[in-house]
């Protein structure tokens, strides 16, 4: 009976110490994460400030008109027509649902 | 005899023992209780470190949640000269990665001193280089940092922020209490290698970062502003140029361009004239823009009406003692063309039967000579002196817009007004704040200012405005397929030497609104000091169907033939 005492006690003491053990390897284990963490969060940012000064319309305007060749519409070459079934100017203020018509600007409109 | 001797060791012994132990008690009495507290204080030194947290500065973003302004960490160069061997040999080397000149660097490595800044809020690529090379003596720390990734895109708007990120300039100046992170100082324990042990709860302690700002600009329509600005300002070889896109039902602010343009990003070298917003800063003198406003009050006031003959004086009227002129010489006019041939003569005839208090009153109603409360910072009140301190000429003068300044963004605010069937609204350009959980802290709603005018004064003036649009002055603002209400301006400035208007320089304007009958756009275009032609009408209407068309194109605004197409789409 004492000695099973005395070994229950010593395992209690050794469940003690693992598990403060325990703790200050999960505290690091948590500290590296974080760490990780911030990393992530800083290349995230770095690559949110880069696809925002990508995505800048003087670049993109730049890009389309020296890459693509394309150039703004002349007068008469955009127009909007009302999509079907949807009543316009209902809102206030009125945002009107159309589309462009691209085929009539491009005369496939019988197509 | 045995005893005499040992009875004295023994005595001997307990001495050395006792003062052994007083050398022991004193040492401990001294330590635990006499420097207790300063070597208490230089343990904690040893296993305890302080350091200052401050979250990251808030993001601001246009109304589709662009970004236009945020912080990022990027390292900071530091180095220790104490603990260089070779301060040259680490000059050499870090030379070619900061791009500093490699003898810069070693007489900042020479210094007798234990820290020194090398480079500060360098790019992230600089930094992992660094770490590559990890050369003694050299460290790295990161700091945050303020990135503008459109660059110059509505910087007169955004402003800048410092070295230690506080708000400088514009928006980041006036938000600044809602932009700035929380600023916590946490005390952290350190292992014997010196790692950081992570403390009970200080993922609770994080300080939280700044607010967002949700903007009522949007940047497309703010990139068509400014590039036409550009464009008018270099084409006119102007000194500078203001462009304002305003919504008239709510007072959103849509577009605030200003040239010439800065780089907030690079703000170190540029002096505050550059980083000036002139569009609340700067007065001008409007010129024939102001007889808009006179003609309303004398349509509320029914001191005229559209049709109401007016006599043109064939070009030439006097006026206590000075002689004002019209560039044609008009015959008997009708008001309506009074507005659309902007006449002088007609516009003076006006002021005058309103009367000094009447006029008055409707310049304070249409917001001149004070703020317009914008949230931003630097907007002036303009000029507009009180009826006592006027002259002879006074009501004349400032029915044809001279003697009053006013600021770029007072004059689209008054025509908005109109456009808005009278009734004035208070102008803003941040619509939302944040935290940083993305919850909503302040949202903004349009904010009435005041009615000016009736809604049928405003029809009135809305139909003598296109009028100026389709056969008068303003011709080259016409948009095709929309209707556009609006009035041209010129002005001579005062020459600051003589005191007298000068004879060469102007400032041109345009003022307006699209579509005419059911509006969705104000717009002013400023243009000052043009070289050469200088009318309002040549230099800045032509800015204004530019930029309209555009932004029309861009917010899906239907034509006045979309009908037509829709029903002839209808039968496919």
């Amino acid at each position: 009976m004492k000695t099973l005492t005395i070994i229950a006690g010593v395992m209690l003491v050794f469940v003690f110490v693992w598990e403060r053990v325990d703790v200050v390897r999960l505290g690091y284990q948590i500290e590296r994460s974080k760490s990780q963490k911030i990393l992530l969060e800083r290349e995230r940012d770095q690559l949110q400030v880069k696809v925002s000064s990508l995505a800048s319309p003087e670049r993109i305007s730049k890009l389309a008109m020296e890459k693509l060749g394309l150039v703004p519409p002349q007068q008469g070459q955009v127009l909007m027509v009302h999509q079907p079934g949807i009543a316009p100017g209902l809102s206030h203020p009125p945002v009107e649902q159309v589309r462009l018509a691209r085929h009539v600007a491009t005369g496939r409109v019988n197509e | 005899m045995t005893a005499g001797p040992s009875r004295g060791r023994r005595y001997v012994m307990l001495l050395v023992l006792f003062c052994g132990f007083g050398i022991i008690v004193f040492r401990l009495v001294t330590l635990q209780v006499l420097q207790a507290a300063e070597l208490t204080a230089k343990a904690d030194r040893q296993h305890q470190k302080t350091v200052s947290f401050e979250g990251a500065r808030g993001t601001v973003s246009d109304r589709h949640g662009k970004v236009l302004a945020m912080n990022v960490e990027v390292p900071s160069v530091f180095g220790v000269p104490t603990s260089l061997e070779s301060p040259s040999a680490v000059a050499r080397h870090l030379s070619p990665v900061l791009h500093i000149r490699s003898g810069e660097l070693e007489k900042k490595l020479r210094q007798n001193k234990s820290f020194v800044w090398l480079a500060r809020k360098v790019d992230p690529e600089q930094g992992r280089r660094l770490e590559q090379l990890s050369l003694d003596g050299i460290g790295v720390v990161m700091e945050g940092r303020r990135f503008y990734p459109k660059g110059p895109l509505l910087a007169h708007v955004l402003g800048f922020s410092g070295m230690d990120g506080q708000g400088l300039e514009g928006l980041e100046r006036r938000y600044d209490s809602q932009l700035h992170g929380e600023k916590r100082v946490t005390v952290l324990q350190r292992d014997a290698l010196g790692r950081t042990v992570f403390p009970k709860g200080l993922a609770e302690q994080v300080p939280t970062p700044g607010h967002a700002l949700t903007l009522t600009v949007d940047e497309v329509i703010q990139y068509i502003a400014e590039k036409e600005l550009e464009e008018a300002v270099t084409h006119t070889r102007a000194k500078s140029g203001t462009i304002i896109v305003m919504e008239p039902q709510s007072g959103a602010i849509l577009a605030m361009a200003v040239s010439p343009r800065f780089d907030p990003n690079v703000v170190a070298k540029l002096t505050p004239d550059r980083w000036r917003n002139r569009a609340l800063t700067d007065t001008y003198e409007p010129g024939s823009t102001m007889k808009v406003v006179v003609a309303a009050a004398a349509l509320e006031e029914k001191v005229m009406t559209p049709g109401t003959m007016v006599f043109g004086e064939n070009g030439h009227m006097v006026i206590a003692n000075t002689t004002i002129h019209d560039h044609e010489k008009l015959g008997w006019i009708t008001f309506s063309e009074v507005i659309q041939k902007s006449s002088n003569i007609g516009a003076a005839k006006t002021g005058m039967a309103l009367g000094e208090q009447r006029l008055y009153h409707y310049l304070q109603g249409f917001g001149f000579g004070q703020r317009t409360e914008i949230d931003l910072p630097g907007e002036v009140s303009g000029l507009l002196k009180a009826p006592k301190d006027w002259g002879r000429r006074s009501v004349a003068s400032i029915s044809m817009g001279q003697e009053v300044g006013v600021t770029a963004l007072q004059m689209v605010s008054a025509l908005a007004t109109l456009a808005n069937g009278g009734v004035m609204m208070k102008p803003y350009v941040v619509s939302e704040v944040r935290d940083a959980k993305g919850r909503v802290l302040k949202e903004v709603l349009p904010q009435v200012k005041r009615r000016v005018v009736s809604p049928d004064t405003a029809w009135m003036m809305t139909t003598m405005m296109e009028g100026v649009v389709t056969n008068g002055t303003g011709a080259k603002a016409a948009i095709p397929g929309f209707r556009v209400a609006g009035k041209t301006g010129t002005a001579q400035k005062i020459d600051p030497r003589t005191g007298a208007y000068s004879s060469t320089q102007f400032v041109g304007s345009f003022v307006g609104y699209v579509p005419a009958e059911s509006p969705r756009l104000a717009m002013i275009v400023v243009i000052d000091e043009p070289q050469g032609e200088a009318w309002g009408g040549t230099v800045a209407a032509p800015v204004f169907r530019r930029v309209g068309e555009q932004v029309l194109n861009y917010l899906g605004v239907s034509r006045e033939d979309t009908v037509k197409i829709a029903m002839a789409t209808k039968d496919y």
